[in-house]
């Protein structure tokens, strides 16, 4: 009788442990494996990518890019969205993650390639610079500022707020003061 | 210059520099001191000297190194060869004409082949191509085989696929500097005439006199490279019609009235200290392309008095961004949110522009053509026909009065016409006859129709360099590891060039074959890499998505990876996301080995466990139906 009720256990244990998961890792694994999800204590930034300024500059869009596929009809190709913030995390970084992890086309050019020492982003969504108009481009702002320096050379702090903004005027169609 | 700063918008359009010709001063002895000529060369040689140090090359080595190679056909890649080949330093040139025609012909593979945008990569790269002794028109093959012409392609037919101005007047200002860097002809199905692309740039000149990227403000840098572009045309008595872009209004003007207001404006912009701001802030930049601008011009930058302030010169005025190591910095303001652009440490591009404006002003100083004409140099006979055609312009009168007065006119303007049409612009104070001529009503278009060419003799060309297969690089050659990488493709690409070209000797063909297959795997490596770089960017996000499915293709990524050499691991991106991946997966199977080996062993134990009861029951029974038969026997 006694030999029963230890395999009637046994069974139980076992099926509970089956329904609970049998993903045993080791903490590295765990570690790894869960860099991204967000837990109340994760330090975490956001980030949006909109191409508003080319609705108002739509005559001047390269006709091959003329296309809803292209230009969605809101000019969001990202909305905010967050993501966690890893140690020594840049702008850059953030930027690559989100382009990545949401299948978003980016060329860029390497820090190396230009004379400014910091990634240079040619393209994001098949909009390149120059492709509405001759002042045309992406740049981005952080907590609403321009900084005047590389995406790769802007360290992130816990709850920054990334925009990439496409603009068709150098900057002063989205609000860059700096640039007068 | 603000650029750093306007910088990641802006950055790729102002990249460039440029041209010109002479408004000239009657000093045609205003060529440099010894003391001033050596200031200048030690100027050169100390960026060279710093450049060298920046880049791991050593002092008595060669600048253009491997490590410089793999930047052949990017900014700072190719505007220090323009410098040192202008200046004539003896560099490894064959390296990068043999690097940069690879690259070339890699990106011609692409659908917007150097780049989508910006013709100014064509431009760029043509004056590097030139200054390192080669041909832009022919460099490399397409896909199809034929010949890549960079000229054609990136100025005059670029507007088959891309508007020139695509970029903005950069585009335009540069591509006539391209045009003009050998005087090419255009052929008559061209999409673009030269006088296109000149009307281009005249017709973005601001109220000010001056140019800029856009705005109404002139901002010095542009307005010099519309200088250096405009100057092979300065000479010209050509006037051009067309609308003004900020006035609409239609003008006939010529080059020389357009050049001279932009002169003025620069007068103006230019600091009592003898350099410029560009974007509100103080830079060695602007102030290096306005010396290259009146270099082209045959104007002195060091005397001419539109161009110094409270005593400060032009080259005072870059000499304050000069740091002690030799390299130059962008400007001194320390911007504190700015950290591409310390106040105290040298900088690539301040570097490489003031580089370039010393090779100005030396070619200049000693007669050779300017900047940005690669043709070959005057004869010496052409050259003191033009020196002693100067002096004349500078002895005539003011207010010419007397038929004698007139004849001399006459007979100089004859002998201006009868020098060829492209040697004219180094005529540097032609302007002073022209303008005193029209004052006495000399009739100068009719002089130029009526006048015939008369060609100078020519100086006795040297001799060709032939290429040696030496022993260092038959060493280099034998040295190659076993095990390629990519980190060995500047060295085996520049090898087998040479190779290409030089005599024949005996193991010649054996190099060939080795030196092919290296270049051959090295190309299929680099394949491998961008292959596995793509497919991570296509199949392993979004993470959450993945199943067990992917595993096979993760699995193979890391395959594929550890093959790679130690340095192309490096060249793949966002390795972690692959590691992250793989854990998952590996994670996941394992979850389902471990349930799956419990569920075997719960329905083992639990099949034991049925078992047991059934047989514990069926002994029960029988244990009955003793236990009843015994009863029956009793009864």
């Amino acid at each position: 009788m006694k030999k029963d009720i230890l395999s009637i256990s046994v069974i139980i244990f076992l099926i509970a442990v089956v329904i609970n998961g049998t993903n045993i890792q080791s903490i590295d694994e765990y570690y790894l494996t869960h860099i991204d999800d967000i837990t109340p204590d994760s330090e975490t930034v956001t980030i949006s990518i909109r191409c508003d300024t080319i609705l108002d500059n739509y005559d001047d869009l390269d006709p091959a890019l003329r296309s809803e596929e292209f230009v969605p009809p809101d000019g969001v190709i990202l909305p905010p969205t967050k993501y966690v913030l890893r140690p020594g995390d840049t702008v850059f970084d953030i930027l690559d993650r989100a382009v990545r992890y949401n299948k978003i086309q980016m060329e860029y050019q390497g820090a190396d390639q230009n004379s400014y020492g910091s990634v240079y982003i040619q393209g994001i969504h098949y909009l390149y610079e120059f492709s509405c108009g001759h002042l045309s481009g992406w740049m981005y702002r952080v907590d609403g500022e321009f900084p005047n320096y590389g995406c790769s050379k802007y360290k992130l702090k816990d709850g920054q707020i990334i925009e990439w903004v496409y603009t068709c005027n150098l900057g002063k169609d989205i609000g860059c003061i700096w640039i007068e | 210059m603000n650029k750093k700063i306007a910088g990641f918008l802006i950055c790729s359009i102002l990249l460039f520099p440029i041209i010109s010709e002479t408004k000239a001063f009657a000093d045609e002895n205003s060529y440099l001191s010894e003391g001033q000529t050596k200031e200048i060369l030690s100027i050169a040689d100390d960026i060279i000297a710093w450049k060298k140090s920046d880049n791991g090359s050593s002092e008595n080595g060669y600048l253009i190194n491997e490590k410089f190679l793999e930047l052949a056909g990017t900014t700072p890649g190719d505007w220090y060869p323009i410098g040192l080949g202008r200046l004539g330093i003896a560099d490894n040139y064959e390296g990068y004409l043999a690097v940069i025609k690879d690259q070339i012909e890699e990106r011609y593979k692409t659908p917007g082949k150097l780049s989508a945008a910006k013709a100014t990569e064509w431009h760029r790269i043509s004056l590097a191509v030139l200054a390192m002794g080669g041909d832009p028109t022919n460099i490399g093959t397409d896909e199809k085989g034929l010949p890549i012409n960079l000229i054609a392609d990136g100025t005059y037919n670029r507007g088959k696929t891309t508007p020139l101005g695509r970029q903005g007047i950069n585009g335009w200002i540069w591509g006539l500097i391209a045009l003009d860097s050998m005087r090419y002809n255009i052929p008559d199905d061209a999409y673009y005439t030269r006088d296109d692309i000149i009307i281009e740039i005249l017709r973005q000149q601001l109220a000010d006199g001056g140019f800029a990227l856009s705005g109404k403000t002139s901002d010095p840098d542009i307005t010099a490279m519309a200088v250096q572009a405009l100057s092979t045309y300065y000479n010209d008595e050509k006037a051009y019609t067309y609308k003004q872009k900020v006035s609409g209004e239609e003008v006939s003007r010529t080059v020389r009235q357009i050049i001279d207001e932009a002169l003025l404006c620069l007068s103006e912009l230019q600091l009592d200290t003898g350099d410029f701001a560009s974007w509100g802030t103080e830079n060695v930049e602007s102030t290096d392309q306005v010396v290259v601008a009146l270099c082209c011009l045959g104007i002195d930058p060091l005397t001419d008095q539109r161009f110094i302030k409270n005593g400060n010169t032009l080259l005072d005025g870059i000499l304050r961004y000069r740091m002690n190591d030799g390299g130059f910095i962008h400007s001194f303001t320390y911007d504190p949110d700015n950290p591409t652009s310390l106040p105290d440490q040298s900088n690539t591009m301040a570097s490489e522009q003031t580089l370039y404006t010393m090779a100005a002003i030396r070619r200049l100083s000693e007669g050779m053509r300017s900047l940005y004409d690669f043709r070959e140099e005057q004869s010496s006979s052409l050259r003191q026909r033009i020196s002693d055609l100067e002096v004349q312009i500078s002895e005539i009168a003011a207010s010419p009065t007397d038929a004698a007065d007139i004849s001399e006119l006459e007979k100089l303007l004859a002998s201006f016409y009868s020098i060829p049409e492209n040697e004219r612009c180094y005529v540097s104070n032609y302007w002073t006859l022209s303008d005193t001529a029209k004052e006495a009503g000399i009739d100068i278009d009719k002089i130029s129709v009526t006048t015939p060419v008369t060609e100078s003799p020519k100086d006795e060309s040297g001799e060709n360099v032939i290429l040696y297969f030496s022993e260092s690089d038959r060493n280099a050659a034998d040295g190659l590891p076993e095990n390629l990488t990519t980190e060995q493709y500047v060295l085996v690409t520049t090898l087998l060039d040479k190779l290409n070209k030089c005599e024949d000797f005996d193991e010649k063909n054996i190099y060939l074959e080795k030196l092919t297959a290296a270049k051959n795997d090295i190309a299929s490596i680099q394949a491998e890499i961008d292959s596995i770089n793509t497919e991570i960017k296509e199949k392993l996000y979004p993470f959450e998505r993945m199943t067990l499915r992917d595993k096979e293709t993760v699995d193979s990524i890391a395959a594929r990876y550890n093959k790679l050499g130690e340095y192309d691991k490096a060249k793949i991106e966002r390795w972690e996301d692959v590691i992250k991946t793989k854990t998952q997966l590996d994670n996941l199977l394992r979850g389902i080995i471990i349930g799956t080996v419990l569920c075997l062993i719960a329905s083992a134990t639990a099949f034991s466990l049925i078992r047991r009861i059934r047989r514990k029951r069926s002994q029960k029974e029988k244990e009955m139906e003793e236990l009843a038969l015994m009863y029956k026997k009793d009864e």
